[in-house]
C-alpha cells in the first residue's frame, strides 16, 4: 500500500520536475511544477473524436495500457514493505503486463490506417524487443544473487557488501536508467520535442488521440515514469527503516528526474540506426552483470 | 664456442650495416661464411652436448643447421652477384647483407634451442631480418609485401607466446616451472590435456606463418614474391625449416600425451588444407616466384602428412624438409639468371629459355622433375614413403585426394615450366637478351645433385642422424 | 577490486565494438592501458619490487600514454579520415562480440582447474579474438594495428594470470609487447602514411596473382 500510494505521489511532480530543469537549463524560468498535472486535467475535460476508420481497438487501448501500467506498479514493494499483490515470479509478470500495455498501443497506432504512426509503431516494437533481454538478464542475476524471485523478496535480501557488489548496483542502476529512457520514449532514444517523421517514435503512436483518451495516455507516460524511478530507488533502499526510507525514496526520484532532464538539455539523440545497436549494448551490459554475479557466488572460480 | 659464435654474427651484422665500402663488406661476408662453416663443424664434434644451458646439438639441430649452411653459401654468393649486378647503393646494400647474416644466425640459434622461449626470440629476429631483407627494393609493392609480412607474423608470434602461457598453466598443475623441451619430456604424464591442447592448437596455429601451411600461409607468399631471389631462396627453403623444428619440438612432447591423436587430426586438416589452397593457386598463377612459393607450400603439406600419418612417416618427413630446401633453393638461384633474360617475373613474357641459356634451363628442368617428385629426385623417395605410411595408417581417401591433388599440382607446374623452357615467346626482341654465363648454374647443379644423391643413396650417418631425430615419437 | 577492473575492461571490448570514430579505439586503447596498470598492481604480489616497478612502468607509460599519443600523431599526420569504415555494421559487431564473450564463459566453465582465475581466462580470450574480429572487420590499416594492440592486451592479461609462479613470462610478453609495436607502428605506419596517400587496405590489395 505504501508503495503504490507514494508512486502515484511521485508522478504527479515527476513530468513537471524534468520540465523545469529543461528549461532553468535553457535560461528560462518554465512552467510551474504541477503544470503536466493541469494539462491532464485540461484534457479530462475535453471532448473526444475517434475516426471512422478505427474499430474498437482503438477506443479500448489507452484504458488498456493505463491499467496494465497501474498493475505493474502493484508489484513494485517499497524497502521493507511490500507491493500490493506479490507473488514468486512477479518480476515476469511485471514485464509482460507492461509488453500487453504497449502491445495495445502499437497495434491501436495501426488501427488508425496511418502509415505514419505504423512507422512509430514498428520501430517502438524493435527497441521494447532489443529491451527485453536486458531487463530479464538483470533482474533474473540479481534473483540468481539472492535466491529469491519475487521483486519484495530480491531486494530486502539484496546486500550491498563487497567492491563487486557495488560495481554491479551502479552498473544495474545505470542499465535500468537506460532501459526506463527507452520504455518513456526519452532521449537519447526518442526526443519528445520531435515531429519530424523521420526521428518520431512514440509521439507519432498518439498523433490521432484526443481528449480524454490523450489525457489517460499523457498519465500513463508520467505514472510509468515513476514507477521505473521506484525500481531504482528500490536497489538503495533495500534495508532503510520506514521513517529513512520515504525521504531517501523522494530524493531518488527527484534526482532521476532532474538527471533526466540534464540528459534531455544536453544530449543530441542518436541517430536512428544507431538506437538498435545502443539497446543491444545495455543487453551486453546486463550479460556481465550476470558474469559478476556468477564470479560473486563463486559459482565460477 | 656458441656464444662466441652469436657474438661474432652479431658483430659482423653490426658492422656490415654501418659499413660503406664494398671491399670491407665482401670480405666481412666471406668471414662470416667461413663462421658459419665452422660452426657447423663444431657443432657436428660435439653431437649431444648442452652449451649455454639453451641450446643442445641434438640430431635434428644438426641436420638442419648442415642443410642451412650448405644453403646459405651459395646464398651469400648469389646475393653478392645480385647486388654487384643491380648497382645498388651503399646503404641498400649494407642493410641487405647484416639483415642476411642476421637471419641466418637467428635461424642455426633457433634450430639449436631446446627451450620453447628461446625458440620463440629467434623466431621473433628472423621476422626483423627477413623483412628487412623483403623491403630490399622499397617501391609500392615491396612496401605492401612487407607490411603483409610483419603484421601476420606479429600475429603469430604472439599466438606462440599464448601458447607457452597455455603450456606454463599445463605444468603448473605438475609443479614445475621450467619450459625447456627436456624437462616437459619428464614430466609428460602429469601435464593438463585441456591446457595442452589450447598450448599446442596455438603453438601450431602460430609457427605455420613461417612453415607455411593453412592458416597462416599466405605471409610467405608475398615475402617470397617481393623478396630479392637468393633472400627468397632461404625463405622459402631454411625459414620453412624453422617453423617445422618449432612445431616438431612440441610434437614430440605431444605424442607421449593423451592429446596425441587429436593433435593429429588438427595437423592431418591443416596439411590437407594447405595441398587444396596450394592446388587451387597453382593453377592459376602466373608469376614465377609465387608459383615456386606455392610449390613449397604444397611440399610442407604433404611433411607435415607425414608427420601426423606416424611410422615410417617420421624419417621421411624429416628427410623430405632436407631435400626441399636443397631443390626450393636452387630453384630460386636460377631465377635471377631467368629474370635477367627475359625482365619479367610473368610466365606470360618468358619462354623458349632452352635457346638463350641451355644450362640454366636443365636446372629449371631437373628442378621442376624434383620438385614434383619424379624418380631420380630424392623427394620422390620421401615422397613415396610418406604416401606408404598414409597407407599404413588406413588413411585411404586421405590418401587418394591428395594423390588427386598432386596430379592437378603436377600438371599446373609442369605446364608452365615446359612453357617457361620450350615455347617461343611471340615479339620477343632477341637483341636485348644478355647471355648469361652458364658457370653460375654451377651451384644450382650441385645442390640438385646432392639432393638426388641424399635421396637414392644417403650416407648411413645421414640415416642414422634422422633416425635419431625421430627416436622420441611413438613407435 | 581485481574483477571489477576486468569486467570495466570487457566493457570497453563492447563499447569499441560500437564505437564509430578512430579517435574512440584509441582513448579506449589508452584505458585498457590503465586497467592494467590496476590489475597489474593488484595481481602480481609474488614477484621482487625491482621486477614489479618495472612492468607497472611498462603498462602504464607505453601501453596508457606513448601508445596512444603517437596513435593520434599517426591519424593527424597521415590525415587518415576519422570513421571507422568496417565492413560489417556495427550492430552485427556488436552482436559477434557478445557471442565471443558468451562462448568464452561458456568455455571457461568446463575448465576444472584451480590454479588459475577464470575471470583472467575470460577476458584475455575474449580480448583475443575481438581484436582478432576487428583485424578481419575493418578496411583501414590503421584499425588493424589497434587490433593487434588489443591482441597483446589479452595476451597481457593472460600472462598475468600465470605472472605470480613464473615473472619470466611477463617480462617475456612485455619484450614482445615493446618489440612489435615499435616494429609495426613506428617504422611501416610512418612509411605506409608517406608512400600511399590514404591508409586503406584497399590499397594494399595490389599484390596479386597476376
Amino acid at each position: 500500500m505504501l508503495s503504490i500510494s507514494l508512486i502515484l505521489f511521485c508522478s504527479i511532480f515527476f513530468a513537471g520536475i524534468i520540465l523545469r530543469t529543461k528549461s532553468i537549463t535553457s535560461g528560462r524560468m518554465g512552467p510551474g511544477i504541477l503544470q503536466p498535472v493541469k494539462d491532464v486535467i485540461k484534457l479530462f475535460r475535453k471532448g473526444t473524436i475517434y475516426s471512422d476508420t478505427t474499430s474498437i481497438i482503438f477506443r479500448i487501448a489507452p484504458s488498456v495500457t493505463f491499467a496494465s501500467v497501474l498493475m505493474a506498479c502493484m508489484v513494485i514493494p517499497f524497502g521493507s514493505s511490500k507491493g500490493l499483490v506479490s507473488f514468486d515470479g512477479d518480476f515476469i509478470f511485471f514485464a509482460y503486463i507492461l509488453a500487453l500495455g504497449k502491445f495495445f498501443s502499437i497495434i491501436a497506432a495501426m488501427d488508425t490506417g496511418s502509415s505514419f504512426e505504423g512507422m512509430g509503431a514498428s520501430r517502438e516494437a524493435l527497441y521494447s524487443m532489443f529491451a527485453e533481454p536486458a531487463f530479464f538478464i538483470l533482474i533474473g542475476s540479481f534473483a540468481l544473487l539472492t535466491g529469491n524471485t519475487s521483486f519484495y523478496k530480491i531486494f530486502s535480501s539484496l546486500h550491498l557488501g563487497s567492491s563487486i557488489t557495488y560495481m554491479l548496483g551502479a552498473l544495474a542502476s545505470f542499465v535500468l536508467m537506460m532501459i526506463a529512457m527507452i520504455e518513456n520514449s526519452r532521449m537519447p532514444v526518442d526526443d519528445p520535442k520531435t515531429h519530424l517523421e523521420l526521428t518520431m517514435i512514440h509521439e507519432v503512436m498518439i498523433l490521432d488521440n484526443s481528449g480524454f483518451d490523450l489525457g489517460l495516455i499523457l498519465t500513463t507516460g508520467y505514472l510509468k515514469f515513476a514507477m521505473y524511478g521506484a525500481l531504482i530507488a528500490d536497489f538503495f533502499i533495500g534495508n532503510l527503516t520506514a521513517l529513512w526510507a520515504i525521504p531517501v525514496f523522494i530524493f531518488i526520484q527527484c534526482l532521476f528526474a532532474v538527471m533526466v532532464g540534464l540528459i534531455e538539455s544536453f544530449m543530441a539523440r542518436f541517430r536512428m540506426s544507431h538506437n538498435p545497436q545502443f539497446i543491444l549494448a545495455l543487453s551486453s551490459v546486463s550479460f556481465l552483470i550476470f558474469l559478476g554475479v556468477l564470479l560473486v557466488l563463486e559459482k565460477f572460480v | 664456442m656458441t656464444a662466441i659464435y652469436l657474438i661474432c654474427a652479431f658483430l659482423i651484422a653490426a658492422f656490415l650495416f654501418f659499413n660503406r665500402n664494398a671491399v670491407i663488406n665482401n670480405i666481412l661476408v666471406i668471414l662470416f661464411g667461413l663462421l658459419q662453416v665452422g660452426f657447423t663443424f663444431y657443432a657436428c664434434s660435439n653431437y649431444k652436448n648442452v652449451f649455454l644451458q639453451y641450446f643442445t646439438f641434438d640430431s635434428l639441430g644438426l641436420l638442419l643447421l648442415m642443410t642451412l649452411t650448405i644453403v646459405s653459401v651459395p646464398a651469400l654468393f648469389h646475393s653478392y652477384l645480385y647486388l654487384v649486378r643491380h648497382d645498388e647503393t651503399p646503404q641498400s646494400r649494407a642493410i641487405y647483407f647484416s639483415a642476411i647474416v642476421f637471419l641466418i644466425t637467428s635461424i642455426s640459434a633457433a634450430y639449436l634451442a631446446n627451450h620453447i622461449a628461446v625458440i620463440w626470440i629467434f623466431t621473433e629476429m628472423t621476422t626483423l631480418s627477413a623483412s628487412m631483407l623483403i623491403y630490399h627494393h622499397r617501391n609500392k609493392l615491396a612496401l605492401e609485401g612487407t607490411w603483409k609480412y610483419v603484421f601476420i607474423c606479429a600475429i603469430s608470434i604472439t599466438f606462440v607466446f599464448i601458447g607457452i602461457l597455455f603450456l606454463s598453466l599445463a605444468l603448473q598443475h605438475a609443479g614445475s616451472s621450467d619450459l625447456s623441451f627436456a624437462n616437459l619430456m619428464a614430466y609428460k604424464d602429469q601435464l593438463n590435456p585441456f591446457w595442452l591442447r589450447l598450448s599446442f592448437l596455438f603453438i601450431f596455429t602460430g609457427f605455420t606463418a613461417k612453415l607455411g601451411l593453412v592458416p597462416m600461409y599466405t605471409a610467405g607468399i608475398d615475402a617470397k614474391d617481393k623478396a630479392p631471389a637468393p633472400a627468397g631462396a632461404l625463405l622459402a627453403s631454411v625459414l620453412m625449416n624453422l617453423g617445422f623444428v618449432g612445431i616438431f619440438r612440441i610434437y614430440t612432447v605431444v605424442s607421449q600425451t593423451p592429446i596425441f591423436h587429436w593433435a593429429n587430426l588438427i595437423i592431418f586438416i591443416a596439411a590437407f588444407l594447405s595441398i587444396f589452397v596450394a592446388t587451387v593457386y597453382m593453377t592459376k598463377v602466373l608469376n614465377i616466384k609465387r608459383m615456386f612459393a606455392y610449390s613449397g607450400i604444397e611440399h610442407m603439406g604433404i611433411v607435415m602428412l607425414g608427420i601426423a600419418a606416424g611410422g615410417i612417416g617420421y624419417y621421411a618427413a624429416i628427410l623430405h624438409i632436407i631435400l626441399h630446401a636443397f631443390v626450393k633453393s636452387s630453384l630460386f638461384f636460377q631465377f635471377n639468371q631467368l629474370y635477367r633474360t627475359f625482365q619479367s617475373k610473368s610466365i606470360q613474357y618468358v619462354g623458349n629459355y632452352f635457346k638463350y641459356n641451355p644450362a640454366g634451363a636443365i636446372v629449371l628442368l631437373l628442378g621442376f622433375i624434383s620438385a614434383t617428385a619424379m624418380p631420380p629426385s630424392g623427394l620422390f623417395v620421401s615422397e613415396f614413403l610418406i604416401f606408404r605410411s598414409l597407407f599404413e595408417g588406413k588413411h585411404i581417401v586421405l590418401l587418394i585426394a591428395v594423390l588427386l591433388l598432386l596430379t592437378i599440382v603436377i600438371w599446373a607446374f609442369g605446364k608452365n615450366i615446359l612453357k617457361i623452357l620450350f615455347l617461343p615467346v611471340p615479339g620477343i626482341d632477341e637483341s636485348k637478351i644478355p647471355k648469361i654465363n652458364p658457370w653460375e648454374s654451377l651451384t644450382q647443379y650441385l645442390l640438385l645433385f646432392t639432393a638426388i644423391w641424399l635421396g637414392l643413396n644417403p650416407p648411413p650417418v645421414f640415416v642414422q642422424l634422422i633416425q635419431d631425430a625421430v627416436k622420441l615419437l611413438p613407435n | 577490486m581485481t574483477n571489477v577492473l576486468l569486467i570495466i575492461f570487457i566493457i570497453s571490448l563492447l563499447y569499441v565494438s560500437i564505437a564509430n570514430r578512430i579517435i574512440t579505439y584509441v582513448r579506449v586503447l589508452a584505458l585498457q592501458g590503465v586497467i592494467l596498470f590496476g590489475v597489474t598492481f593488484l595481481q602480481l604480489h609474488a614477484i621482487e619490487t625491482w621486477n614489479l616497478a618495472l612492468i607497472m612502468l611498462e603498462t602504464i607509460v607505453f601501453k596508457a600514454i606513448a601508445v596512444p599519443v603517437f596513435l593520434s600523431y599517426l591519424i593527424k599526420r597521415n590525415k587518415i579520415t576519422r570513421v571507422t569504415e568496417p565492413y560489417l555494421p556495427n550492430f552485427i559487431s556488436l552482436i559477434i562480440i557478445t557471442m565471443i564473450v558468451v562462448i568464452t564463459v561458456l568455455l571457461a566453465n568446463s575448465i576444472q582447474d584451480t590454479h588459475l582465475d577464470k575471470i583472467f581466462f575470460i577476458v584475455s580470450l575474449s580480448t583475443l579474438f575481438t581484436g582478432l574480429y576487428f583485424i578481419a572487420s575493418r578496411k583501414k590499416i590503421i584499425t588493424h594495428v589497434m587490433g593487434y594492440l588489443m591482441i597483446e592486451n589479452g595476451v597481457f592479461v593472460l600472462s598475468l594470470a600465470v605472472g605470480n609462479e613464473m615473472p619470466n613470462l611477463v617480462n617475456l610478453g612485455i619484450m614482445l609487447d615493446v618489440f612489435a609495436s615499435v616494429l609495426i607502428l613506428g617504422i611501416f605506419l610512418n612509411k605506409i602514411g608517406d608512400v600511399f596517400k590514404a591508409a586503406d587496405v584497399d590499397q594494399l590489395s595490389n599484390l596479386k596473382d597476376y
